[in-house]
């Protein structure tokens, strides 16, 4: 029975996509009138999806859904908009050659006279602008603005259509600071004049000082609802990712050699001219790992993306033994005995609809082993791959099958099998153990350490700050673009400090930050 | 989830919408036909049984004209994997057939041979053309779809231009080329039925395009491009290149069934519009869902409904265009990616389910 204190019911709610994965299992989900609700969980968890299906762009495979107390049947945006549950996505949905006040009235634009009244479109944003404090200039293009203004946008676009209830997907993701402080200003208010809202993030500190209430997700599935103000930070994480215990990775003290990546001086500005890469100079040596930490966005990406000819830079160098690897051909590139773990690895890592053996074998696929004269040697194929998958765990029914419909720990085992057994002499790990389960994390962290104390030298870049400061025999933080800092020794270190370079309190000299090259 | 069941359901959807255009097929014929059982007893019954008997000849004739669409179709299907949605086998089928019979009026050799070397140069002059909308697909990124759609027609007035004012036989009341040597005629196999040993070139080259794209590492890269462009970049596969190749291989084996058709069923080059066997390729491509193997069984499948059609439209009074509309419907709900999308999901949901409830029950038993 729907109960009436709750503006949102969400009961039993399931979802399997078409291929297979269920995202949602069994999930219930209940926010009350006039609060903020925190719905939280790690990348996979099944957020987003829980939200589509209540902004009508996803359908319920099992389960109901009430808005306030009356059943509903969300097919589509329209329906839930007439609901009153308005969506901001985290990636803006905007038309960026129209005007701020013609983007508020798309699709329900006030008309005089057969045409669109651009007056009255005008007064309807400046009227409820005032209302909601969100002050938005309605004459300026969309495409000149501000990212935090075109937030602001999305969310009086929503009010306008009437909603009561407002999802925000990640909304701080893009923000500066001082925009993320005046959010939150406007959030509030806006809640004081009754609304509901939705919160989706996985800042911690955000979630405290912001939020009443809060749902955690993990795997598909909720792990409860909780007060914000009665849940620690540690519990709140412990509920997210499932760790009581930090995993802890043996290792002996790494004896690095001879350098084998050296980055120099890598510039690069993206297309909407911010500056990602900001004169990047380290150098990797034989033997040791070192980590790059740093909130996601600041350049980790572009970073990786250069170092395997995924984007060009604007100037710099980057060479592997000597050879400089920018632009060269990823064929010539892997030759040279470098690896990627890809961080997208449904994008780059797989080819979904292939089986397990295909996908094990698409680096290797001309060697002669592999290969008697134009055919395949399919029996050379068989074995080894029978033996990464037993090797590297991968659960399977057989070598046959679709390596999309495996579980995503699974697939980043395939990934890492192929990525690991070329006999890589420098391997890049991005985000190696994100969104998969533990069993599988702790397996590729210990292979990643093993094929380091063999000699390889990696470059591990992740947003798990466990993860970098366990594996990492040193590490680099980078902060928009540049690196802020350099530890050589990574025992040193615990979350505070890290915190305060990551998020920019802190940096070292340029002298400090100049060690990370051995020369 | 389960694969083997996966595979039955596309096997099943495949049926469903093959009897879906026959069944509406059978509503235009009732509509049409003056007779609607004979209408019915030509496209099903007679294209195999005539006055009771296996009609041996007419199966032998069906088999024959499976030749050109079964080049047409492995080229789409190479293609098609790679991802490139290309449709110039139309008219390179065209300019094969034209070249093969110039070949053979203008190049006297040995039996044998002559056919042979006819087929040959027409097949490399398919490869050569289908570079153009490969190469400006891969250097200037424009859609080889357009280009290639295009190519059609260029090809088509260049040939005819030709074919008008150099190669034409003033003495034939219709317009076509001087009767091409005995040497360069592809033979057939039983007289007066239209199979001829191109057939066999067809199964042959069937079988080598199956192994190239399932057993040979270029086979494989054009699978990976197809199914996932960046990661087969990102595996180091070349791929540039071998979207280039995917369209040669597609216009070697357009240009080769083009010439083995001229060389086998006419005497001169006739052919004043484009033949259509490239359209028909897409359509055996697509029913054989891409898979070399299946496109003979796929290219039988329309002979057969062309062969009904034919006797319908001699026997019955319905008119030939309905083979159109048949292929039409079974090409919508092939294409159809949502068609019984709902059930697909039930099935999904259940494997999904039981997967669930089993990892429950192991956990179960750990605890």
């Amino acid at each position: 029975m729907p109960d009436n204190e709750y503006v949102v019911q969400m009961k039993g709610i399931t979802k399997v996509y078409p291929n297979g994965i269920a995202a949602n299992q069994g999930v219930d989900f209940n926010v009350k009138k006039g609060e903020i609700h925190a719905l939280m969980g790690e990348n996979g968890a099944g957020k987003s999806t829980l939200m589509k299906m209540l902004f009508g762009l996803e359908q319920p495979t099992d389960g109901e859904i009430f808005i306030n107390g009356e059943k509903v049947n969300l097919t589509s945006p329209t329906v839930a908009i007439s609901k009153g549950i308005g969506m901001v996505h985290q990636h803006f949905m905007l038309v960026p050659n129209l005007t701020v006040a013609e983007n508020i009235v798309l699709g329900m634009e006030p008309k005089s006279k057969g045409f669109i009244d651009f007056k009255k479109a005008k007064q309807i944003t400046e009227e409820y602008g005032k209302k909601y404090n969100l002050y938005v200039d309605p004459d300026a293009k969309v495409r000149d603005i501000p990212v935090g203004m075109k937030q602001k946008v999305e969310i009086l676009k929503a009010l306008v259509r009437g909603a009561q209830i407002l999802i925000l997907d990640e909304p701080t993701a893009v923000l500066t600071t001082q925009e993320t402080d005046e959010l939150f200003k406007e959030l509030i208010h806006l809640k004081n004049q009754g609304h509901t809202m939705i919160f989706i993030s996985h800042k911690l500190d955000e979630i405290k000082q912001i939020t009443d209430r809060l749902t955690i997700m993990r795997a598909g599935k909720s792990m409860g609802v909780h007060e914000t103000a009665g849940i620690s930070k540690e519990e709140i994480s412990r509920l997210m990712v499932g760790r009581d215990v930090v995993l802890t990775v043996q290792k002996e003290k790494a004896q690095p050699t001879d350098t084998v990546l050296k980055v120099r001086n890598l510039e690069y500005t993206n297309e909407w001219n911010k500056k990602m890469l900001d004169n990047i100079s380290f150098d990797v040596r034989k033997g040791e790992i070192l980590g790059i930490a740093g909130v996601e966005g600041n350049g980790q990406r572009e970073l990786v993306d250069m170092l395997f000819n995924l984007n060009i830079p604007d100037s710099g160098t980057a060479e592997v033994n000597g050879k400089s690897i920018i632009g060269r051909p990823q064929r010539e590139i892997r030759d040279m005995g470098v690896s990627l773990i890809p961080e997208d690895r449904m994008t780059y890592g797989i080819a979904g609809s292939a089986t397990i053996e295909e996908n094990l074998m698409s680096d290797r696929i001309a060697n002669k082993k592999y290969n008697k004269g134009a055919l395949f040697n399919t029996q050379a194929m068989h074995d080894d791959s029978d033996q990464l998958i037993k090797d590297y765990k991968v659960l399977c029914k057989t070598r046959n099958q679709q390596v999309g419909m495996l579980s995503g720990g699974n697939i980043q085992k395939v990934v890492v099998a192929r990525e690991f057994s070329c006999n890589p002499g420098f391997i890049i790990a991005d985000q190696p153990t994100r969104g998969i389960d533990v069993g599988a994390t702790e397996f590729i962290r210990k292979k990643l350490v093993e094929l380091s104390r063999e000699g390889a030298a990696v470059l591990l870049v992740s947003a798990d700050l466990n993860e970098v400061m366990e594996l990492s025999d040193s590490l680099i933080v980078m902060v928009n673009g540049k690196i802020a800092a350099y530890f050589e020794d990574t025992s040193m270190l615990n979350d505070t400090i890290m915190g305060e370079y990551m998020l920019g309190i802190k940096q070292q000299s340029d002298e400090e930050v100049r060690r990370v090259i051995h020369e | 989830m389960n694969k083997n069941n996966l595979k039955g359901f596309e096997f099943f959807r495949g049926l469903v919408a093959i009897l879906i255009a026959i069944a509406v097929a059978f509503i235009f014929i009732f509509i049409c036909a003056d007779d609607p059982a004979q209408a019915l007893s030509c496209l099903l019954i007679k294209p195999i049984i005539s006055n009771g008997a296996l009609n041996v000849k007419s199966i032998l004739t069906i088999l024959g004209r499976t030749t050109p669409t079964i080049f047409t179709g492995l080229a789409v299907c190479v293609m098609f994997s790679a991802d490139q949605f290309n449709l110039g086998g139309e008219g390179v089928t065209m300019l094969g057939g034209f070249i093969a019979v110039l070949l053979g009026i203008y190049l006297p050799m040995a039996a044998g041979v002559h056919a042979a070397v006819a087929i040959i140069i027409s097949a490399i002059a398919g490869g050569a053309v289908m570079l153009i909308p490969a190469l400006v697909k891969v250097k200037l990124k424009s859609s080889e779809m357009v280009t290639s759609l295009m190519l059609n027609y260029i090809i088509l007035y260049v040939v005819l231009h030709f074919l008008n004012n150099t190669f034409a036989d003033r003495t034939k009341g219709s317009t076509q080329t001087y009767e091409f040597l005995e040497t360069a005629k592809v033979g057939t196999v039983v007289q007066g039925t239209e199979l001829t040993y191109g057939f066999f070139i067809a199964l042959i080259a069937t079988v080598i395009i199956a192994i190239f794209m399932y057993r040979t590492r270029w086979g494989y890269a054009i699978r990976m491009i197809g199914i996932n462009g960046q990661f087969a970049q990102y595996s180091g596969l070349k791929v540039g290149a071998i979207i280039i190749a995917s369209q040669i291989i597609g216009g070697v084996l357009s240009g080769m069934g083009g010439a083995i058709e001229c060389l086998g069923r006419y005497t001169t080059f006739r052919w004043l519009e484009l033949p259509g066997y490239g359209w028909t390729g897409v359509t055996v491509a697509i029913l054989a869902k891409n898979n070399p193997i299946f496109v003979p069984l796929a290219a039988l499948f329309i002979a057969y409904l062309n062969r009904g059609c034919e006797l319908m439209a001699i026997y019955a009074g319905v008119p030939a265009e309905m083979l159109d509309i048949i292929q039409a419907i079974i090409f919508l709900f092939f294409a159809a990616e949502q068609f019984l999308s709902k059930t697909r999901q039930k099935l999904v949901v259940k494997e999904a389910k039981q997967e669930i409830s089993a990892k429950a029950d192991v956990k179960g038993e750990n605890a």
